[in-house]
């Protein structure tokens, strides 16, 4: 079933700069994701989990290495060319969620549609249906400050999977959330993932979500060890 | 449409620093408004008042030869042919004669220079409007004997009042003095105290006897409407050329040179008024702009991260600085065109300007053209207010963004 390769990296390396000392995030990383997979990143604070997040995610880029998106070598694509790949390929979900606040549930899942020639029809069929598999049917008009902290993340969730993407990047996911809604929005994942194929890679220090997962990549100062 | 209804809802968040920025806008707005309605009203009353003070829509002259500086050497001949073209024109409305000369006033013990006029008073007071402001006594009537309006400095400085009267002298187009009697009949002002000192009119027939001629100095001409004189200058040019007469036509504003050099004044006042105001706007909105951005850091972050270009995030930020440029603009509109009717209506009198020896009241004219140039001018100004926060916006690195607390 895992099979083809969503995203990969290879010996990646990103140094960053702190006053004057340079602080080596990622000594040379490896990494595969294979469609619908669920993998974990974990390990503790500043061992290079969110750096290696930002590579895959096309939010930053290595000193070193390289990192692919199924068919595509984005290590040295342009910063335009980089927008367009994070809106169709990837979806991002925060540990604060990062909603728009002045948007509705339903508008800041429709976001990354406008960003796309998608038709106003389509965006509200996929938008609702989406609302709907996130358990949020009728909460769309709703503003965020509007939403419990589960109901604001099942809305990133959605508005991460709204392009469908190929893979979806969460960084401490389950981080702000109690422990009974934190299992609700993995169980959405689960049932997203076994709905549209989706590969979902983690960063997070939560026991509760690297149990489920399929595989977990454990980091220590800046590597990654299987 | 999407980023105008984003930049409404993000005008929304904070409601008090837009409230001040829009104020600041609508304030400035509307001062530009009033000062520019002032402006206008006074270019078109100073504009009237010249024509109606006897400049006219356009004046009639002849050539002057090169060497020939004797009295009315560049006069008119044959006035009445002239005036039946001139009168052919149905936008003409009075063509009125006059004789300009100088001269002295003398009263036996005391004389004064003076610079003469004279007038048909049918169409001087008549058909052309140009009733004289009395101070005393009556204007000029056709047909009496020699009669004298002096102007009220002059009288004064003269000693003479209505019922008194006077000798006029001067040189003849032939070079010989010549003198003449007449009666004050009345004492008037023009308003400006430099004619005040030396002007003296006296019917057309009184100086042409007092120069020794049947020539005129020009023939002026008043019009239906203002807006209809260079039109109506041309069509004469053409036809007065074809009849064969060397005349030159001018225009009221060819020989309203004081009317221009108020104009430009005020035009510079204007100006460097806006000018001000732009300034102020322009920092107050760009302060404004940048604690926007940095109040919504973490979102620009989380908006590039789902695939918003650079581009996007920073048309995001001038479109949130046009719309409040525009609301404050209509705000400015609305609030200028309140304050320009009521202080209008309030007519509020206003000192005499500089040369003038009278006030007048306060008018602020509505110019729908200003009142679109200021709207665009504030949309403008908050654009390019909004340009450099949007740019630091745009510049953001994604990760940093992401992680701004």
């Amino acid at each position: 079933m895992h099979t083809t390769c969503v995203a990969e990296v290879r010996s990646a390396t990103r140094t960053y700069r702190s006053g004057a000392a340079l602080v080596p995030a990622l000594r040379g990383a490896s990494l595969r994701v294979s469609r619908g997979e669920l993998v974990a990143l974990s390990g503790p604070s500043g061992s290079g989990k969110s750096t290696l997040l930002h590579l895959i995610g096309c939010l930053d880029r290595p000193d070193s290495g390289e990192v692919r998106l199924g068919d595509l070598h984005v290590s040295a694509m342009s910063s335009a060319a980089l927008a367009a790949v994070r809106r169709d390929r990837l979806g991002f979900v925060f540990q604060s969620f990062n909603l728009v606040p002045v948007l509705t549930a339903f508008e800041n899942v429709e976001y990354p549609l406008l960003l796309t020639p998608t038709p106003a029809a389509e965006r509200r069929r996929r938008v609702n249906a989406l609302l709907d598999c996130v358990g949020l049917a009728g909460k769309g008009d709703r503003r965020p400050h509007e939403l419990s902290g589960g109901e604001r993340q099942r809305v990133a969730i959605a508005r991460a999977l709204v392009n469908g993407p190929q893979l979806v990047l969460a960084d401490e996911p389950t981080a702000s959330l109690d422990s009974a809604t934190g299992a609700a929005v993995l169980d959405v994942m689960e049932d997203l993932r076994e709905r549209f194929g989706t590969a979902f890679l983690f960063a997070s220090h939560d026991p509760r979500l690297v149990e489920r997962m399929d595989r977990v990549i454990t980091m220590k100062d800046g590597v990654t060890c299987d | 449409m999407r980023l105008i209804l984003l930049a409404l809802r993000n005008a929304g968040r904070n409601r008090r620093r837009s409230a001040t920025v829009l104020s600041l806008i609508a304030l400035g707005s509307a001062a530009l408004l009033l000062a520019g309605g002032y402006a206008a009203a006074t270019f078109q009353g100073l504009r009237e008042n010249t024509i109606r003070n006897g400049v006219g829509h356009l004046q009639i002259t002849g050539i002057a030869g090169e060497q020939d500086d004797a009295p009315l050497a560049a006069g008119l001949d044959r006035v009445d042919d002239l005036r039946r073209v001139v009168d052919g024109d149905p936008r003409v409305r009075a063509t009125a004669a006059r004789v300009d000369f100088t001269g002295l006033a003398s009263t036996g013990d005391r004389s004064v220079a003076v610079m003469g006029r004279g007038i048909e008073p049918d169409q001087e007071y008549g058909r052309a409007g140009f009733a004289p402001r009395m101070v005393e006594g009556r204007p000029l009537t056709a047909g009496e004997p020699h009669e004298a309006l002096v102007a009220a400095r002059l009288a004064r400085s003269l000693g003479v009042r209505a019922g008194d009267r006077l000798t006029l002298m001067t040189a003849t187009v032939d070079g010989a003095i010549n003198g003449l009697d007449a009666v004050v009949v009345g004492i008037y002002t023009t308003g400006v105290r430099e004619l005040d000192d030396r002007s003296v009119v006296v019917r057309l027939d009184t100086a042409q006897a007092l120069l020794a001629t049947s020539r005129v100095s020009r023939l002026v001409v008043v019009l239906d409407r203002t807006g209809h004189t260079e039109d109506v200058r041309q069509a004469l040019v053409t036809r007065l050329a074809s009849a064969g007469t060397p005349v030159q036509v001018q225009t009221w504003s060819e020989l309203a040179a004081f009317y221009h050099q108020v104009r430009g004044l005020f035009s510079g006042i204007f100006a460097f008024l806006g000018l001000i105001i732009a300034i102020v706007v322009l920092l107050s909105a760009a302060n404004a702009m940048s604690m926007a951005v940095m109040e919504r850091v973490r979102e620009i972050g989380t908006l590039m991260a789902v695939g918003t270009t650079r581009l996007r995030i920073m048309a995001m930020f001038v479109v949130e600085g046009l719309v409040l440029g525009a609301l404050g603009g209509l705000l400015g509109l609305a609030l200028g065109y309140l304050l320009a009717r009521g202080l209008t209506a309030a007519r509020i009198q206003m000192p005499p300007p500089p040369t003038f020896t009278t006030g007048f009241p306060l008018q602020i004219e509505v110019v729908p053209a200003l009142y679109a140039a200021v709207l665009a001018a504030m949309v403008v100004t908050l654009g390019v207010a909004a340009l450099l926060p949007a740019a630091r916006a745009a510049r953001l690195r994604i990760t940093d963004a992401l992680a701004h607390v």
